[in-house]
């Protein structure tokens, strides 16, 4: 296979991290409830219902919104000239730096193993109800794709369109998108992979959770 | 609960806006985007009055949001999520301490509940539309057509309220198809609503009296499975119709007058307008088979009819349907400023006020609770104004929207021209696929219909508009299709 | 000899361990006395028991024996509360495998053995008891129902019985009541396993409750220990006796504790606050004859019955056949049961307490038709005079004169109802078109829809003023703005709706969303609580909600410390006496009576006041012939701090509202927030009509006495209106905006010409 695994274990190894900025959903006050450096956690329990540790509390209109982290990792660029201020809709309050852990790991290095089929525009996609149901009711077993399936509904300018899967035929082996979210154009929608090459990807896999330490 | 009704009604704060004459004092906060924004900073800039704007991250590079920082700095505009979450457009007001709110139309412009909390919440900010029980009372199509009959004011021919018998169904269909045939109608037909629904979902088409009972039931079962309410409506189906619109301009001092007729009867399959001309009919350039002047006279007095019976307090536009053979009905009320007012602007002339009619400015100085200071006396009309907007939208493909980033964009200068546009004429500009993708909107005036028509087409010839798509196929627009529909234009064909 | 006396103290040392433990498990641990050192004498002494002299180790046994003698009189001289709690809990304790080997003759075990069985917690068994009657031995035969805790085996699950288990139970007492033998139901259980996995904890009891309310064979249960809930699954009985060292309580005294000191979930709860509670609840056997949720103590050993005290179940045996006599006896004629039951007492005075287990005469147990008639009977007014700790006002001359009238009316009914049944249907007919129950049933399929919907959108009203004559002053809105607006609609703030993250929802104004939302979220439907005053004004025909029985209130039976405060705060917060608000009422001029539990009061606790309220309603609604609509609003279960007094509100209730549907009376049951526990365990659950409105949570025990009973999480939506739908709790989700329209159209469907069956 023509990636080299050394070198992006080794790439993933001298930077294990991953950082998300964390920008206000609308306007609003803000009141920070973490210090530089701090250390978060995302959403625990077995339904992940169990919200994250607090980061900030947004109000507008009276309604105090507390805004809890999504991820676990350590807070960093925090902007406390923001404390009491009003902000607008999207201002960037802070980063949280995560540590990826093996199966994110896995699944970075899987995004240059597998097939990526990539949004062809920038729009929100849906799987088709047929599809949402399968994958839905089953996520153990395999979810056969072929050239021409549609499978997915693009939704763009108010008008849904189907889109008829171009890649190669294979198995769904990862979904990157939340049903019905803005998708930027080229960002990954799935993660494709022929029959033929799922020994190697079960391969890869198995290498990176043997030579992985958390 | 005395309280809790004390928070709707507020007669303290309606005096406030009654006694109020300094407007220069407010500040509007312009809940809308694109070229309607636009007009109303251009009419905030005329009447001496402070704005911002807001925009959302896709209308970042929109011109809106450019002209008003332009003029007013960066603290005139401001990101919010999305337009149409009131929170953010008052949250916004309360920052920046606006003191009245344009919703322009779509968005907030029609919802009596975010113009009611406007008015009622603790710090009130002034709805630039009529008061919101007018919205809500107008907003219903049923109540408009309950108060319309009760005034002997035409409406399409039907029940006026949600039937749930079968037997009392039937015999107004029957009634229906009967007095269609006695007007000498060919192939008379019906429709058959969801009473509770809208937007064209749960309606059929009966055409003969046989086949009724059977999409009734249809109908019905569809609404109760659909809204919870088997409750369904029966009207007149009507066919070969111009769509005529009424447009007036009523203060809070109860003074009304009007600014004559529109005909938006040409448009797009999906009920979108693309071509308006104002007046509605024009004797003078087509021949009509009935007395156009006096049917324009007659939808006049029934709108300001209804119009002084409910209190109305500010623009608004009544929609019309006149029949081939003449005969008018009132369809709804649009309790909002419209995208086509300015066709109507145009052909108007106030005396003893100088510069153009402006019924923006209008709105919003009514709504802050100034007096007319004219009468319908002193309103007189001249030419013909058309509108034409500017789409990119594939016509022959069922008017689908076209999404890509505009490289050229290129209109004339003329005196009987006015274009509003969003688009930025000196850089690239990617339509957001979040939005229609409107592009621009001209109004073109003349001193009769033809001259409008030559000026019209000469207009769009001399547009240029280009760009690609994420594939790199060239752009697509309705220009040609605008051209040959200007032809079209006030005929019964 | 000396050679087995050495071999036999291998088994004194071991019967000395075992009595150690047992005093450590009843004063909670080795630390007491000088437990820890005894232990460590016996276990010396077994190593080097060979080591010692003979008198040597003679002289140290007979110490440990007089010491630990010494000690268990100390012990049993001053028992506490939660020491018998401890007493019951001992995994040395009799189980019911004892007693099934030792008081009864030969068994069966039915519906699954040991492990392979669908509940292992849950023995059912045919079985015969023997009595003497002057050497002479009669076979009784009869059903065994029970809990089995097992001696530490896993399976046994403590005697937890799952869903299918009190199922189980329930199937054998139909095979009992087919075969007409006796029922013996011994309980044994700290409470019912909480899961809601079809059919329910709560529902399965419901049904049980139902049944055994007219089970027509006599029962006979006994109580060691009566976990709540689970108890009742199997303890409807016609005499109910108690192990004198046993527990009967509404909640475990930890449990209780937990939440008297708002402990927060994984948190230590302090010793002195759980022997705090199990004191207060009253939870012993005297506690419980005193208050008379048992009706006789059967005695055991000072420090209670252990699986070796044979004494005990000779005396078991001859009670159980006893109390079935005297339950058989009871239907056939007074006077016999009379001088059976003295005769008992001259025995008891001459024997003490050693006893003869010898029977004067032998009964039989088989019942004819009018007896099992009156055995139901006997058992409805057994239960129906419990759990009376509610207080009564003194009422005024005025509603007096209204209980007078009640007493008319109810005569009227019954000659209306009663009477006229007998006569010829068609004056029944012309009954029915004078009358509005009949009347409304004459309109056509489509009126209904018609008055709903004129109820929405009525007619334009005339107003006041100038415009008196002008429809048009008042819009089609108009009756949103003069209908009920709750409180919470009077601020200027914005809400998030829970589900925003999935649906999209924007904040919503307050005044827009308890105003005309009716608190639902536009965007997803989601419902947001509304204070029951909002029902009271919008469910109902204007004007017609009457209530009743106001004057029964919420007391404090027990005398629960601080629970007089707690009550006082209740009533000022509410501004009324109980957490049920009983009423007639109409919907669309359908007269029904209503139950209304509503969370302001004590979470909608159901203790005596409450209970007895919900049986008069219900009987109301019986002689009125009119449907019963239990509305509620949210219901947290029984009430803690009335003990086994609430407790007996689940049998009560179910047994009232079993007579009512019997008579043909259309029950509906409306579940709203949050509906737990006890009460949805009984009289709610039983319910053939039972619905949710949407966002609501039914189920038996909460998450966290889920997770801290099963060990196990359940999912955020375990409780949720769409799951009770699914295993089948319910019958249906209705919309709160819809609530008046789906329950004039239930009452229709659902309800007979009469809107009652018969």
């Amino acid at each position: 296979m023509d990636i080299n695994l050394n070198d992006l274990l080794r790439k993933y190894k001298s930077h294990p991290y991953e950082d998300h900025q964390i920008k206000v959903p609308h306007t609003g006050t803000v009141r920070l409830h973490v210090k530089e450096g701090q250390d978060v956690t995302g959403p625990s329990g077995q339904w992940r219902h169990r919200p994250g540790t607090l980061l900030y509390v947004l109000e507008r209109e009276g309604n105090p919104k507390r805004m809890t982290s999504k991820y676990t990792g350590t807070v960093a660029e925090l902007r406390t000239e923001l404390e009491g201020c009003f902000v607008q809709a999207g201002e960037p309050v802070m980063v949280i730096r995560h540590r990826l852990n093996k199966e994110e790991i896995i699944d970075r290095i899987l995004r240059e193993v597998l097939y990526v089929y990539a949004a062809p525009q920038r729009a929100r996609y849906f799987f088709t109800p047929e599809v949402a149901v399968a994958i839905d009711k089953d996520r153990a077993k395999a979810f056969n794709i072929r050239p021409g399936d549609e499978v997915l509904i693009m939704s763009l300018m108010k008008r849904d369109s189907l889109l008829a899967y171009d890649g190669p035929e294979g198995v769904l082996y990862k979904v990157y998108f939340k049903h019905g979210d803005l998708i930027e154009q080229g960002a990954p929608l799935l993660g494709i992979c022929a029959p033929d090459r799922l020994p190697f990807v079960e391969k890869v896999i198995q290498r990176i959770r043997t030579e992985w330490d958390d | 609960m005395q309280a809790s009704q004390q928070i709707y009604s507020s007669p303290k704060k309606t005096a406030t806006i009654f006694l109020k004459n300094i407007v220069k004092r407010d500040k509007i906060i312009i809940a809308n985007r694109g070229e309607i924004a636009i007009r109303i900073m251009r009419a905030c800039r005329q009447l001496g009055l402070d704005y911002v704007v807001v925009y959302t991250e896709e209308d970042r590079c929109s011109g809106h949001v450019r002209a008003a920082t332009v003029e007013k700095g960066e603290d005139a505009a401001f990101k919010i999520s999305n337009y149409k979450d009131p929170n953010e457009i008052f949250s916004v007001a309360d920052h920046c301490g606006a003191t009245a709110i344009h919703p322009g139309y779509g968005f907030f412009s029609e919802d009596f509940r975010f113009a009611r909390r406007a008015t009622v919440r603790n710090r009130p900010i002034s709805f630039i539309g009529p008061r919101w029980e007018v919205i809500r009372d107008l907003g219903s199509k049923i109540n408009t057509k309950r108060i319309a009959k009760f005034l002997d004011i035409p409406v399409i021919p039907g029940s006026d309220e949600p039937i749930y018998s079968e037997i009392e169904a039937e015999a107004l269909a029957e009634e229906l198809f009967q007095k269609q045939r006695e007007e000498g109608i060919k192939r008379p037909s019906i429709l058959v609503k969801a009473s509770a629904g809208g937007g064209g979902m749960g309606i059929e088409e009966v055409t003969h009296l046989d086949v009724f009972r059977q999409v009734y039931r249809r109908i019905q079962n569809y609404a109760k499975r659909q809204f919870g309410d088997e409750g369904v409506l029966i009207e007149q189906c009507m066919k070969d119709y111009h769509h005529l619109e009424v447009q007036l301009l009523c203060s809070r001092h109860k003074e009304v007058v009007h600014f004559g007729t529109r005909n938006c009867t040409i448009q797009s399959t999906g009920r979108q307008k693309r071509v308006e001309v104002a007046p509605g009919f024009d004797p003078e350039y087509v021949h009509y088979p009935f007395d156009a002047a006096k049917v324009l006279d007659e939808i006049v007095d029934y709108s300001i009819r209804l119009a002084k019976e409910v209190e109305y307090d500010n623009v608004g536009t009544w929609e019309w349907i006149v029949t081939r053979d003449g005969k008018p009905y009132l369809l709804e009320v649009n309790t909002r400023i419209q995208v086509e007012n300015e066709i109507s602007a145009c052909i108007s002339r106030i005396s003893r006020q100088k510069g153009p009619v402006n019924l923006i400015k209008e709105q919003i100085r009514t709504a802050l609770g100034e007096k007319l200071r004219y009468s319908q006396k002193h309103i007189t009309f001249e030419g013909t104004s058309i509108e034409l907007r500017i789409v990119a939208e594939d016509v022959k493909r069922g008017f689908a929207p076209w999404c890509g980033t505009i490289t050229r964009f290129e209109f004339p200068q003329e005196p009987w021209l006015r274009v509003y546009t969003h688009v930025p004429h000196d850089e690239p500009y990617e339509i957001p696929t979040e939005y229609d993708p409107n592009l621009a909107l001209a109004i073109v005036w003349g001193q009769d219909t033809e001259e409008a028509k030559i000026r019209a087409k000469d207009f769009l010839t001399r547009t240029r508009i280009e760009g690609e798509d994420s594939l790199g196929k060239p752009i697509v627009t309705n220009l040609a299709y605008l051209k040959q529909k200007v032809d079209d234009v006030l005929r019964f064909l | 000899m000396d050679q087995k006396r050495i071999l036999d103290s291998g088994k004194y040392l071991n019967e000395f361990a075992d009595r150690i433990n047992y005093l450590a498990d009843i004063k909670g641990g080795l630390e007491w006395g000088s437990l820890k050192e005894l232990l460590q004498r016996v276990q010396n002494l077994r190593s080097n028991m060979f080591d010692l002299r003979e008198d040597e180790l003679f002289v140290e046994l007979d110490q440990i024996d007089r010491r630990l003698e010494y000690m268990e009189d100390l012990v049993a001289q001053d028992l506490s509360p939660i020491e018998v709690v401890n007493i019951v809990r001992s995994p040395q304790r009799f189980t019911l495998q004892d007693i099934l080997e030792n008081c009864y003759d030969s068994f069966t075990e039915l519906g699954g053995e040991g492990e392979c069985n669908i509940d292992p917690a849950v023995v059912v068994a045919r079985a015969t008891i023997t009595r003497r009657v002057k050497n002479k031995i009669y076979y009784h035969q009869v059903m065994v129902i029970g809990h089995e805790k097992g001696y530490g085996e896993e399976f046994r699950n403590g005697g937890c019985a799952k869903p299918w288990g009190n199922e189980k139970a329930l199937r054998y007492m139909k095979v009992a009541e087919t075969e007409g033998i006796p029922i013996h139901s011994y309980i044994f259980t700290p409470g019912a396993y909480p899961i809601e996995d079809y059919p329910g904890a709560a529902q399965q009891i419901a049904r049980n409750l139902f049944q055994m309310a007219r089970l027509r064979v006599p029962v006979v249960a006994f109580i060691s220990e009566g976990g709540s809930g689970g108890a009742e699954a199997i303890g409807l009985a016609d005499i109910r006796l108690m192990a004198s060292r046993g527990y009967y309580s509404v909640i475990s005294p930890e449990g209780a504790a937990a939440i008297e000191g708002r402990i927060k979930e994984g948190g230590k709860v302090p010793r002195e606050l759980v022997e705090h509670c199990a004191a207060q609840l009253k939870m012993t056997a005297e506690d419980n004859l005193k208050l008379k949720t048992i009706d006789r103590i059967i005695q055991e050993p000072p420090l209670g019955a252990r699986r070796n005290n044979f004494g005990f179940f000779k005396q078991l045996r001859y009670e159980m056949v006893r109390a079935t006599d005297e339950v058989v006896l009871q239907t056939k004629s007074f006077r016999a049961f009379r001088s059976y039951a003295l005769k008992r007492q001259g025995k008891e005075k001459d024997n003490g307490r050693t006893f003869n287990d010898e029977f004067d005469i032998h009964i039989k147990w088989s019942l004819t038709e009018s007896e099992k008639k009156r055995l139901v009977e006997l058992r409805s007014r057994k239960y129906r005079a419990l759990g009376k700790g509610y207080k009564e006002l003194r009422q005024s001359v005025l509603s007096r004169l209204g209980h007078a009238v009640e007493s008319v009316k109810q005569n009227y009914y019954d000659i209306r109802y009663g009477l006229l049944r007998q006569h010829s249907r068609q004056v029944q007919k012309l009954i029915e078109e004078v009358s509005s129950e009949g009347s409304v049933f004459l309109k056509t399929v489509t009126e209904p829809v018609r008055e709903a919907y004129d109820f929405v959108f009525p007619k334009p009203k005339v107003a006041n003023g100038i415009n008196q004559y002008d429809p048009l002053r008042k819009s089609i809105f108009m009756q949103e703005w003069e209908q009920y607006i709750s409180p919470l609609a009077n601020e200027d703030k914005t809400v998030s709706c829970p589900n925003a993250e999935k649906y999209g929802c924007k904040d919503l104004w307050v005044p827009d969303l308890y105003g005309e939302f009716s608190g639902v979220c536009p965007t997803c439907g989601h419902h947001f609580p509304l204070e029951y005053q909002w029902y009271l004004e919008n469910l109902f025909d204007p004007g017609s909600v009457r209530e009743f029985n106001q004057h029964i209130i919420s007391a404090n039976p027990l005398k629960f410390q601080g629970f007089d405060e707690k009550l006082k705060k209740a009533v000022e917060h509410t501004g009324r006496r109980s957490a049920i608000i009983t009423f007639d009422a109409s919907v669309f001029d359908i007269k029904i009576v209503v139950a209304m539990l509503y969370s302001d009061f004590r979470s909608g606790t159901v203790g005596s006041a409450e209970g007895e309220k919900f049986i008069r309603a219900c009987d109301r609604a019986r002689t009125t012939r009119r449907p019963f609509l239990a509305y509620i609003h949210t219901t947290g279960g029984i009430r803690i701090h009335e003990g086994t007094l609430g407790v007996i509100q689940m049998p009560r209730c179910t047994l009232v509202v079993r007579e009512y549907i019997d008579s043909g009376g259309l029950y509906i049951v409306v579940y709203d927030n949050n509906s737990y526990a006890g009460p949805v365990a009984s009289f709610l659950g039983c319910s053939p009509y039972q619905v949710g409105i949407r966002s609501s949570r039914i189920g038996f025990a909460g998450p966290r006495v889920i997770r801290e009973t099963t060990g196990a999480d359940v999912p955020p939506d375990y409780h949720s209106a769409k799951n009770a739908l699914k295993r089948g709790h319910i019958q249906g989700i209705w919309d709160r905006r819809e609530f008046r329209k789906n329950l004039f159209e239930a009452l229709m469907t659902m309800g007979g010409p009469h809107l009652y069956y018969k």
